[in-house]
């Protein structure tokens, strides 16, 4: 009679079976390994196609850089993610938005006597484009944005209070508590009502806005934080 | 010395009339305050709107900003409100502006009487606005329907009385 393997036999044959198995799935690993280093060099070596071809594109053309940004947005990369990356030196990417951010920073500075900080992205990117004149690449405002979120990594300061379709650039850090932020989230007409902004209807073009608490050009002298409050609630 | 202007006067929004009531509020009172020194200092006692317009109080060139003549009339209305105005036409193109109301006026020259001991004396208006008595004393120069009124003021309180003399007004103080 053939009796069923319990014995030690059958212990041995089956810890035999296990470790094929194991070394199976070992080599199964490592078959994978080589399959993605090949697939790999395959995507480094046609980056390096795509860099060269476009290089010249990317840092001249706005548009493109907002396609391109795109792209490497939905294959899981930040090209920005460091200054001496992989990515940054293969498309001297990272140079531009940190030159970008140096600038925004001057600009920021040398408003903030008189705007106490606060500056509409419209007019931060109006003088980012004088101060580069005439021969420099183009920058949009959406390379403004990022190069503001790369400065916000870097903890300047640096904040974007969304209003009315664009954005308030803050580089003064939290001076603005909660309910001011809120209420600058809202519309222009929103800030009348809480009376915290005048209308001004004579400017050229249309209406504008101001905000008494962050005036303080003044011919004869800075208004004091009772005057202030004299036009606010 | 020159006028000082408020820190308002440079701030672009304050010559466009508010929407929002609170505001308005804000910037009215600050209107009627300017108006009233400025008066005050160039020692202006009549106002035609037309004219005004074109004052620096209502036209800041340096800012290119100015006060609408709706905007002008509203600052006009509350300064009447507060008493310290008076049309002198149905048309409301000219008024007086009163800085200083009469009754505060009163005050002052009653005040100077009492000081020099002349109560129970008379005087003429002639006397009392361009006197050489009342050479330096800030109603000096004072204009003749202001002071009437002045002194029509200090009548109601039972301090003095206008009397009528051969030549013209007088008054006798208590």
């Amino acid at each position: 009679m053939h009796r069923r393997g319990v014995g030690a036999g059958a212990i041995a044959k089956k810890k035999l079976a296990e470790a094929k198995y194991k070394e199976r799935g070992t080599v199964l690993a490592e078959d994978q390994i080589v399959q993605m280093s090949k697939q790999l060099e395959t995507f480094k070596s046609n980056l390096e196609e795509f860099a060269s071809k476009h290089k010249q594109e990317i840092r001249k053309n706005p548009q493109f850089r907002v396609q391109f940004q795109e792209m490497c947005a939905t294959i899981g990369v930040d090209p920005l993610a460091s200054g001496k990356g992989f990515w940054s030196e293969m498309l001297g990417v990272g140079d531009f938005y940190y030159e970008l951010g140096v600038q925004i920073i001057e600009v920021c500075l040398a408003l903030k006597h008189r705007n106490g900080g606060l500056i509409t992205l419209d007019e931060l990117h109006q003088r980012v484009l004088k101060g580069r004149g005439k021969y420099a690449q183009d920058v949009s405002q959406d390379d403004l944005v990022r190069a503001i979120k790369k400065l916000k990594v870097m903890g300047n300061g640096f904040g974007m209070i969304p209003v009315g379709g664009s954005y308030l650039v803050q580089s003064v850090p939290a001076e603005l508590n909660m309910d001011h932020t809120v209420v600058l989230q809202l519309a222009e007409d929103h800030l009348l009502k809480e009376g915290l902004a005048w209308l001004d209807s004579q400017a050229s073009g249309e209406a504008q806005y101001w905000l008494p608490a962050l005036f303080s050009e003044l011919t004869s002298r800075d208004v004091t934080p009772e005057e202030a409050n004299q036009m606010s609630p | 010395m020159s006028f000082e202007w408020p820190w308002q006067y440079n701030f672009p929004p304050f010559f466009t009339l508010q929407p929002n009531a609170d505001t308005r509020q804000k910037q009215l009172a600050a209107w009627c305050s300017l108006v009233l020194s400025y008066c005050r200092h160039h020692k202006l006692y009549t106002v035609d709107v037309m004219e005004a317009q074109e004052s620096p109080v209502f036209n800041n060139k340096k800012i290119e900003r100015k006060l609408s003549v709706e905007a002008i009339q509203v600052v006009f209305e509350e300064l009447r409100k507060k008493g310290n105005l008076e049309w002198l036409d149905k048309n409301k193109s000219r008024c007086l502006v009163m800085w200083r109301r009469p009754e505060e006026w009163g005050k002052l020259i009653y005040q100077w009487v009492s000081k020099n001991g002349m109560n129970n004396s008379v005087f003429t208006l002639y006397e009392l606005s361009n006197g050489d008595d009342t050479d330096g004393e800030e109603f000096h120069g004072l204009e003749d329907w202001m002071l009437q009124r002045s002194l029509q003021a200090l009548q109601t309180e039972g301090k003095a009385e206008i009397i009528t003399m051969d030549d013209g007004k007088g008054v006798k103080f208590f």
